[in-house]
């Protein structure tokens, strides 16, 4: 099979979970919405905090500005909220993993890592994405540049978000239970995401563009809409998908040691 | 409706309670926050990534904070105080939360209620007593760890009274408990209502606004006016206060607050919880 | 068809686990220097299933079924040995495979539990690439014959255990697999739907040909569904014939439990043990190649004041127990090696 046909393979099969998934939230309907609601509302309190804090301390922070700290918020909200909404099972691979459930999966024709991320969503997801979406019009305005690189951090934050968590769980093939790390990374990524890059230390900083790909999730992106280079923006590009063949390989690798739960042990 | 036969013992049962006939023996509450505690202990690792996250958050917001301050004091807290806020704020809201809520919201939805009702105590009482029992356990992990981050990341506070904390501790007793009993509340409401959850994001939200993020001096004078004849102040903010820079004036200006408020939201579970028993005896289930 | 529908030579499963000490401080140990048991699952099977074929795969919970199963459908990498079904690897062919085999696994569900079966079809239907016309046509079919006219359109979560497992089979059958195998089909289901899902089994193989591999711990199953048997216990095969010889030599004890309106003595006959009497319930197995099982209820409704009697299959484990003790009289003469 070509490299293209596998793509548009696994774009179908993302594209075919899609709409099970969504036919299944429209079940419960007022859950759906009130859940939904809550996470715009929930966000909405950090924009709270922001303004307090730079009425109160001023122009910028961490030499990010108000816009630019909602342009961060934003992608990582509806990043954090795609991701959630195509791959919701990524938060549960481990469990998946040790209690066995891997094995429909396994049963079916389709690629085993897609079919597994995209067999669930999140309602409250839905909320985190349209949060994002409302947060950029109304403080980028018609700034055509950051709602392009809106939609690239966007994209590029929801696949990063995912790799690293696949990455993390696929740990439990080696090490027994590891959903508590795999929980934590996600929420490294997105704290590391939501403030400004320069308040941070060095090391901190040199692990927001390894473990913790912050950086090229929203810091790079917010760079790129504020001051477009081509340059940078292929590599961050090409950054982006070596993470996400990364977490691709050692899933598959990880897969080999699968034991159908059968008699894993299960604590890290 | 078609009754369940346990269901209408479990209901003319707990009426006989209600009423006050029999003495309220505070040993068995003793004993059920014990076991609570004792199960705490057993799942200790269940802590581990609560404690994760929270050593995350006070890093994040210690370096945030750092940016933001470039020495001096904003509205009276140095940076050293205002990193030791946010570290007891977070212990009291987030290392010290409570599934109060969501287990009313279920055993009132799933009528499981009526089987806690066979027991011979009061589930408004069962509820605390657990959720005590828990908390001895979260805040001496938490605890142990915000003293730990605090001295590591800022170190201690110039001129600190030590004599003063025992009243910054009983505020944040009152803090927990005004926190407890406003979800108790909250949680009561699915009594009547079918779908509550919204209720609960707004409450969170508030108290993470009026005073868990930051303090609430920082907030514009009019939002500071009105914040402070909500009870949500009173939960994080208050302690918190007392306990980073206290003064006698203030103590005893907040302590009465805390107090108020801890005995309406009380009285309000109380009442709403047997007023729905209310119902609940009239229907069946 | 020449060639076999599964061949497996030598195959073995062993399962890595971690053995973990009491105590903080082992559990800390544990961490950095991990201790490990060898579990043999699978040791060393050869089986062979020409098409057409409905084998039951019995043997006691922990025998190796499951492993096995597991093994053939490429959830699983053997240790050692090999395995071919449909002439595939099922491991290092697993997609190309998965288009031709279907598996209904008791315990695991491929329906989505909020929907109704309809959108978990038509989702399979995709990820299975069949037409969109002839998948219509199919769950068309497939309704009628499993009556779920009036199922296609109700939520998983609101249907019977039985009308769930109807739905189960039917969506493993979309595709039109060459094999099926399923994992303890009728667990958990009353007398009469487990009859159901037996029949639809045993149709399904005489009108598409489909081979059927099956495992159960249940001896009904067993008997009113297959033609051959093969034992499994300690992940080693013990016994491998026709169902009929089986049923010969082991399916034969019919366990009777009769109530009696008083009190009641009842006499042991030649073929028929009383395993407990006096009182109002008596126990008795027949041995039925002695002494057939209409001429035991007679005699017992010819005896009197019987108020209920109940006919049962002896538990698997009494079958393998069995198996085991004639095995023990004819030792070798199986061509199995035994160890028990």
């Amino acid at each position: 099979m070509s490299k293209g046909h596998q793509l548009r393979s696994i774009f179908n099969l993302i594209g075919l979970y899609f709409r099970v998934n969504l036919a299944s939230a429209m079940e419960y309907r007022s859950a759906f919405m009130i859940q939904a609601f809550g996470m715009v509302l929930s966000n909405g309190s950090f924009v709270f905090f922001w303004w307090i804090a730079f009425n109160q301390i001023g122009a910028r922070i961490g030499g990010y500005d108000f816009t630019d700290v909602m342009f961060i918020w934003a992608v990582t909200s509806s990043a954090f909220g795609t991701a959630n909404i195509l791959f919701a099972n990524m938060n549960h691979i481990s469990r998946l993993i040790i209690s066995g459930e891997l094995d429909t999966f396994l049963l079916q024709p389709k690629s085993v890592l897609i079919s597994v991320l995209c067999a669930r969503t999140s309602l409250s997801a839905w909320g985190d994405l349209l949060y994002g979406f409302i947060l950029i019009a109304l403080t980028q305005g018609a700034d055509g540049q950051a709602w392009l690189m809106y939609f690239c951090g966007l994209a590029i934050g929801a696949l990063l978000m995912t790799a690293v968590a696949v990455t993390a769980h696929t740990l439990t093939f080696y090490l027994g239970d590891a959903s508590t790390l795999a929980g934590m990374s996600v929420e490294f990524i997105v704290n590391f995401c939501i403030y400004p890059k320069g308040i941070y230390a060095g090391w901190v900083q040199v692990l927001m563009a390894t473990l913790i790909p912050a950086t090229f999730m929203v810091h790079l992106p917010l760079q790129l809409a504020r001051q477009f280079d081509p340059l940078l923006f292929s590599g961050l590009l090409l950054v982006s998908a070596a993470y996400c063949a990364l977490a691709w390989f050692f899933f598959y690798r990880g897969l080999r040691r699968y034991e159908s739960g059968n008699l894993i042990v299960t604590r890290l | 409706m078609p009754s369940n036969p346990e269901v209408q013992v479990a209901a003319s049962d707990h009426k006989g309670w209600g009423a006050g006939q029999a003495p309220v023996r505070l040993g068995k509450y003793l004993a059920i926050a014990k076991i609570n505690l004792h199960q705490a202990i057993v799942y200790r690792s269940n802590v581990l990534g609560g404690l994760l996250f929270y050593t995350l958050f006070i890093f994040v917001f210690y370096s945030l904070w750092q940016a933001i301050y470039h020495g001096g004091e904003v509205q009276g807290y140095s940076l050293k105080q205002v990193v030791w806020y946010l570290s007891i704020t977070e212990l009291l809201v987030f290392g010290c939360r409570t599934p109060v809520f969501t287990q009313m919201n279920e055993d009132i939805k799933t009528g499981a209620l009526a089987y806690q009702l066979i027991r011979p105590c009061h589930y408004v009482g069962y509820q605390f007593a657990g959720a005590v029992g828990r908390m001895i356990f979260n805040l001496a992990c938490f605890g142990i760890l915000a003293v730990v981050l605090g001295m590591v990341m800022v170190g201690p506070l110039p001129d600190y009274a030590l004599t003063t904390l025992p009243c910054g501790i009983l505020s944040a007793c009152l803090g927990l408990i005004i926190n407890f009993f406003l979800l108790m509340c909250l949680g009561l409401t699915a009594f009547r209502l079918e779908e509550n959850s919204a209720f609960y994001l707004v409450y969170q939200k508030l108290v993470f606004m009026l005073g868990m993020f930051i303090p609430l001096e920082f907030l514009p004078g009019w939002l500071q006016r009105i914040a402070r004849w909500l009870p949500f102040p009173y939960v994080a903010w208050a302690p918190a206060r007392l306990l980073v820079a206290f003064s006698w004036p203030l103590f005893w200006q907040i302590l009465p607050l805390q107090a108020i408020w801890a005995l309406i939201a009380i009285g309000l579970s109380l009442l709403l919880y047997h007023q729905g028993m209310r119902g609940l005896q009239a229907n069946g289930g | 068809m020449p060639m076999n529908m599964i061949e497996a030579y030598g195959l073995s499963k062993t399962y890595r686990t971690r053995v973990r000490g009491e105590g903080l401080a082992a559990s800390a140990r544990a961490m950095f220097r991990p201790v490990y048991r060898e579990v043999l699952a699978v040791q060393s099977i050869d089986l062979v299933v020409q098409p057409g074929e409905i084998v039951a795969f019995i043997g006691p919970n922990g025998a190796g079924k499951s492993t096995t199963i597991k093994m053939m459908t490429g959830i699983l990498r053997p240790n050692s040995g090999s395995i071919r079904v449909l002439d595939l690897d099922p491991v290092r062919e697993r997609s190309r495979l998965s288009y031709h085999i279907g598996t209904v696994f008791g315990q695991k569900s491929q329906l989505w539990f909020h929907l109704p079966p309809t959108d978990s079809f038509t989702l399979l239907g995709r990820i299975y690439d069949v037409e969109p016309g002839v998948l219509k046509k199919r769950i068309a079919v497939l309704a009628e014959r499993f009556e779920l006219g009036a199922l296609l359109d109700v939520p998983v979560r609101k249907m019977s255990l039985g009308q769930r497992i109807r739905c189960e089979v039917a969506a493993s059958l979309l595709h039109e697999p060459e094999i099926l195998f399923l994992d303890e089909p009728t667990i958990g289901l009353d007398v009469v739907v487990k009859q159901a899902i037996r029949e639809l089994i045993r149709e399904l193989n005489q009108e598409k040909g489909t081979t059927i591999f099956l495992t159960s711990h249940d001896a009904g199953d067993v008997e009113h569904v297959c033609r051959r048997a093969i034992v499994i216990d300690h992940g080693r095969i013990v016994l491998d014939q026709p169902v009929k010889k089986l049923k010969y030599d082991y399916l034969n004890r019919k366990i009777i439990a009769v109530r009696f309106t008083e009190e009641h003595d009842l006499k042991p006959l030649p073929g028929v043990e009383v395993l407990k009497t006096g009182g109002l319930g008596s126990r008795l197995t027949v041995d039925t190649r002695i002494r057939p099982i209409g001429e035991v209820m007679s005699w017992l409704v010819g005896s009197g004041g019987v108020a209920d009697i109940t006919v049962e299959d002896p538990p698997m484990e009494a079958i393998i127990a069995a198996i085991f003790s004639s095995q023990d009289e004819s030792a070798g003469s199986s061509g199995h090696e035994k160890r028990p």
